[in-house]
């Protein structure tokens, strides 16, 4: 035995009986900081929904990190701050691969964090996987995660995909025509967009199955300056619901031109930017019953301090799609506390088999999709909750019939 | 059927609103603004401030603010920016190509400060957001006050351009900036004025659209494109033939909509707009 082989066990046999000693020792091996990457768009189109929706989320979440020690590593006994390591992919995939390959390669990043966009996600998902880095990816909505999804071990997917996000509307109209309370008749438009067609595939296949009349089905593109023609067809054709699969800046105009020609649906679902502040700041208190994309518990443990927080850090009220992020994160951290050190292959293991308690409810992963995210919210008394799935914690029963508009 | 063409009236009359300003810029002071946008954008965040205000103003009461800023703003970009590119371009092509640039980085540059100070979250406010019945046909009451908008401006414009000392200087400019400075007209001054105007309606166009569209710190582009189409639709400087344009535009896409499919929208606007250049190139509405 010589000496150098002699002063490791003794102070790893040291170490496990005494906790002085051991901290003294962890003090010499323990990582200074954990270094997360991520390349992002922070520049063009994207780059305000990305900094609204994830990454205000990541630099939140550092900094409540970091004012409690870090993130405790077990094996070394010690609590390690969180380091950013990040660029701007201007929302170019291209750009987005290089970066990546940048920070595992170059930067030798412990870590890596999910950029922002469905398109961008999935050309993430990968290349993650290749170089085996775990990654929860947070913005992404597609029918593709159903085939590809298994193909990418490392990759995680938190929100609600299509399928999930369009049955639970069908299956409620469904359950009120069966309770006679509507007669089974819905519209569905939706913006020409990947998003919209898949969505808008997903609701009508189902709304036959569940018994539903499908009575308008039509496109728009994005952009459209005028959507009143559009509603007045819908209108025309007297339907219980009108189901959107919209986009930002249609979500606002369907809903302001459903009030002005008076279509007041019994039933009325918008899907991305439902969840928006801007909703409510311009309608007011009409938002009332509108059914969104996503949801929320507002009343989750932990949120009040996080909702002071997100005010202190940015001075304004955080979104209601950006929760499922910070959900994220923290499961990262406890998947990364479970396994005490920067094990990657660890990490993924534990992240794919546990539960994890966050802000956005249990998370638990089933062939890394979430298993039970919010899949449509509603706005009740001024604020986003989760309707469906139903038996999730925290779920509000749905308001029925959506509130007249005046 | 009457609702749709009605309804593509007042779109068509929106568009011509949005034009009025870029055309009199490209028209008169021969820059084609490529930040047009973001000052259109800017009258809509103006408007969007005093209504969410703790007064809860009334959004036509910051045309006071809107409208004296962007006039003087512009005039400064005309006469700081601009001038020394029109001093030292041999001919139009090559200050086309200057102007271009420069507007085009003064876009991003503009762009970048109201991301900065306004973030990029998508507002709006409502603000006569409701329908009247217009014989049969329901109208949304902000939409039809843009349209009036809209005609009152270009009535207004059309007025002084053909009636005052001011108006035939501009005319005279438009026709042959050469010409006219031979004249005695003092062509960098009233090319600073009408630039600046410009501005000033493109204000005053973002405040009127603000009451049914919603907006954030990077739909500029879009606006300054659509511009751009009736403009050139239209034909430079033409200021009546602008709201026509528009109106066109605004009829054609509607009742095609309506009468195919509302996914076909923008490829009915881009086929209309591709047809009028194959066959006038110079516009509709300029004499040959």
């Amino acid at each position: 035995m010589d000496r150098r082989t002699f002063v490791k066990g003794t102070a790893a046999a040291v170490g496990a009986s005494t906790l002085p000693a051991g901290r003294a020792f962890a003090q010499a091996a323990a990582p200074d900081k954990i270094r997360f990457g991520y390349a992002i768009t922070q520049s063009g189109p994207l780059g305000p929904g990305a900094d609204s929706t994830t990454i205000s989320q990541y630099k939140l979440w550092q900094k409540r990190v970091n004012d409690g020690g870090g993130i405790m590593l077990k094996k070394f006994n010690k609590k390690v701050p969180v380091d950013f390591v990040s660029y701007d992919d201007q929302g170019k995939p291209d750009e987005l691969l290089k970066l990546t390959e940048r920070l595992i390669q170059q930067d030798k990043v412990d870590m890596m964090l999910a950029p922002y966009a469905t398109h961008m996600n999935l050309a993430a998902a990968p290349i993650v996987t290749k170089h085996e880095y775990p990654v929860i990816m947070t913005t992404a909505t597609t029918a593709k995660t159903y085939e590809l999804g298994p193909k990418w071990p490392y990759a995680f997917w938190n929100i609600s995909q299509p399928n999930e996000s369009a049955h639970p509307l069908s299956h409620a109209l469904g359950q009120l025509k069966k309770d006679g309370k509507v007669n089974g008749r819905v519209a569905v438009v939706h913006v020409a967009l990947e998003f919209g067609v898949e969505m808008h595939a997903a609701f009508v296949e189902q709304a036959k199955k569940d018994g539903l009349e499908v009575v308008l089905s039509k496109s728009y593109p994005l952009g459209a300056a005028d959507l009143q023609p559009l509603i007045r067809e819908a209108m025309a054709a007297k339907p219980d619901a009108l189901v959107c699969m919209s986009y930002p800046p249609d979500t606002f105009m369907l809903t302001e031109q459903c009030q002005i020609v008076g279509f007041n649906p019994k039933l009325m679902y918008v899907a991305i930017g439902g969840v928006f502040p801007g909703m409510k700041d311009k309608f007011g208190a009409k938002v009332n019953g509108i059914l969104v994309y996503g949801g929320v518990d507002p009343n989750a443990p932990g949120m009040a301090e996080y909702n002071k927080a997100h005010q202190a850090m940015f001075n304004r009220p955080s979104e209601a799609g950006a929760i499922n992020v910070y959900g994220a994160l923290q499961v990262t951290q406890q998947a990364i506390e479970k396994v005490g050190e920067i094990d990657r292959k660890k990490i993924r293991d534990v992240i794919a088999a546990d539960t994890f308690p966050t802000l956005w409810g249990d998370l638990k992963y089933v062939s890394q999709r979430n298993a039970s995210p919010w899949c449509v919210g509603q706005w009740q008394n001024g604020e986003i909750v989760g309707v469906y799935p139903a038996d999730k914690s925290g779920a509000k029963p749905l308001l029925f019939p959506k509130p007249a508009w005046s | 059927m009457f609702e749709v063409l009605l309804g593509g009236l007042i779109l068509g009359g929106m568009y011509g609103l949005i034009a009025l300003g870029l055309n009199l810029q490209y028209g008169v002071s021969r820059i084609l603004n490529l930040a047009y946008g973001e000052f259109l954008i800017g009258g809509a965040f103006i408007a969007f401030f005093a209504v969410m205000s703790r007064w809860q103003l009334n959004p036509l009461l910051s045309l006071f603010a809107s409208v004296p800023i962007a006039f003087v703003l512009n005039w400064l970009i005309y006469r700081l920016l601009m001038v020394p590119l029109v001093r030292r371009a041999p001919d139009q092509d090559a200050l086309d190509a200057d102007v271009v640039l420069a507007t085009f980085g003064l876009f991003f540059v503009l762009q970048g400060l109201a991301l900065v100070n306004w973030s990029g979250d998508l507002r709006g406010y409502s603000f006569l957001a409701e329908g009247r019945n217009v014989f049969g046909a329901v109208v949304a009451l902000n939409r039809l006050l843009a349209f009036l908008g809209a005609c009152v401006l270009a009535l207004a414009l059309f007025l002084i351009l053909r009636h005052t000392r001011v108006g035939a200087a501009l005319r005279a400019i438009t026709i042959d900036p050469v010409a006219a400075e031979l004249m005695g007209v003092d062509v960098r001054k009233f090319s600073a004025i009408a630039f600046a105007a410009g501005g000033a309606l493109a204000a005053t166009a973002g405040m009127l659209v603000s009451t049914f569209n919603s907006f954030s710190a990077t739909s500029g582009g879009d606006y300054t494109l659509k511009a751009l189409i009736v403009v050139i639709m239209a034909g430079v400087g033409r200021v009546t033939g602008t709201l026509a344009a528009g109106l066109l535009l605004g009829v054609v896409e509607q009742m095609g909509g309506y009468l195919l499919d509302p996914g076909l929208t923008l490829a009915i606007n881009f086929g209309l707009f591709t047809l009028i250049l194959l066959l006038r190139p110079t516009g509709l509405f300029t004499r040959a």
